[in-house]
């Protein structure tokens, strides 16, 4: 069941956050737009940012999205996910991602 | 005013690809309903998110027939370029609020009430500057501006 109760920032590491239904976003080389349905709202994301909700899509848990960032960014994994972290927040606020399930235990 | 599929018939020119001029009355009656559809449209938006607001314009279309069925496509499409352009010409004259989005909606509606297939597309570019516009396809062409092209596509609706 997705909630968008925000837990503690650094517990969201262990979720797995998803993109609900009524958000779509598309990636342009310089930035990703992403598209509230419910609000009608419009957002920017940087590349970078872009790129991590693309990973955390496609990742289990919010830690493996930042692995995987890490990875391709050739950047310290710890600095990642707490980058990664922020903006999951910043995205939960805005009602653009949805954490699925809680953070795990 | 709802045309009927024999009457898309009749309006098609010999080539097959383009439907005739409407009378004044048919004319008059087509830009009360444009307006008609304007204001559900400004309704739907101000009351339900964008793709509740679609789905509730689309509400009573008419399925389509044996008959609508059969009709061919490029007369379908001639027809929803021509309410197209009825729409953009007729919200031109309106006050409020007539941009993209809006024309896009009362078209869809014009299109369901009439049988005839469409997408509600919204697009956005980020370069050089952050713009959304929203058009409106029938079978992969686009019926209302789709803009200048530089749009990627968000969502269909």
């Amino acid at each position: 069941m997705p909630t968008n109760l925000t837990p503690d920032i650094s517990s969201l590491a262990e979720a797995q956050i998803r993109v609900p239904q009524h958000v779509v976003y598309r990636s342009f080389p310089s930035e990703t737009v992403v598209l509230n349905l419910n609000t009608g709202k419009y957002h920017g994301l940087n590349a970078t940012a872009g790129a991590m909700l693309e990973a955390l899509e496609r990742a289990p848990r919010v830690c493996d999205a930042a692995a995987a960032v890490a990875s391709d960014y050739e950047q310290p994994h710890a600095d990642v996910e707490r980058d990664m972290c922020e903006l999951c927040q910043l995205l939960l606020d805005r009602g653009l991602v949805e954490i699925d399930g809680g953070p795990a235990g | 005013m709802v045309a009927r599929p024999a009457e898309l018939h009749r309006a098609t020119s010999s080539d097959g690809a383009a439907v005739g001029p409407l009378s004044f009355g048919q004319r008059t009656r087509l830009a009360a309903e444009i307006i008609v559809a304007f204001v559900r449209a400004r309704h739907a938006l101000h009351r339900a998110p964008i793709d509740t607001a679609v789905a509730m314009l689309r509400m009573h279309a008419r399925a389509r027939s044996e008959t609508t069925a059969t009709t061919p496509a490029d007369i379908e499409l001639a027809e929803a370029r021509r309410l197209g352009r009825a729409v953009v010409r007729t919200l031109t004259l309106v006050p409020g609020d007539t941009r993209c989005l809006v024309r896009s909606l009362v078209l869809t509606r014009l299109l369901a009430r009439r049988g005839i297939p469409a997408k509600l597309v919204i697009g956005a570019r980020a370069a050089p500057d952050f713009l959304a516009h929203a058009w409106v396809e029938c079978a992969g062409h686009p019926v209302i501006s789709p803009g200048d092209g530089s749009y990627g596509r968000l969502i269909e609706l």
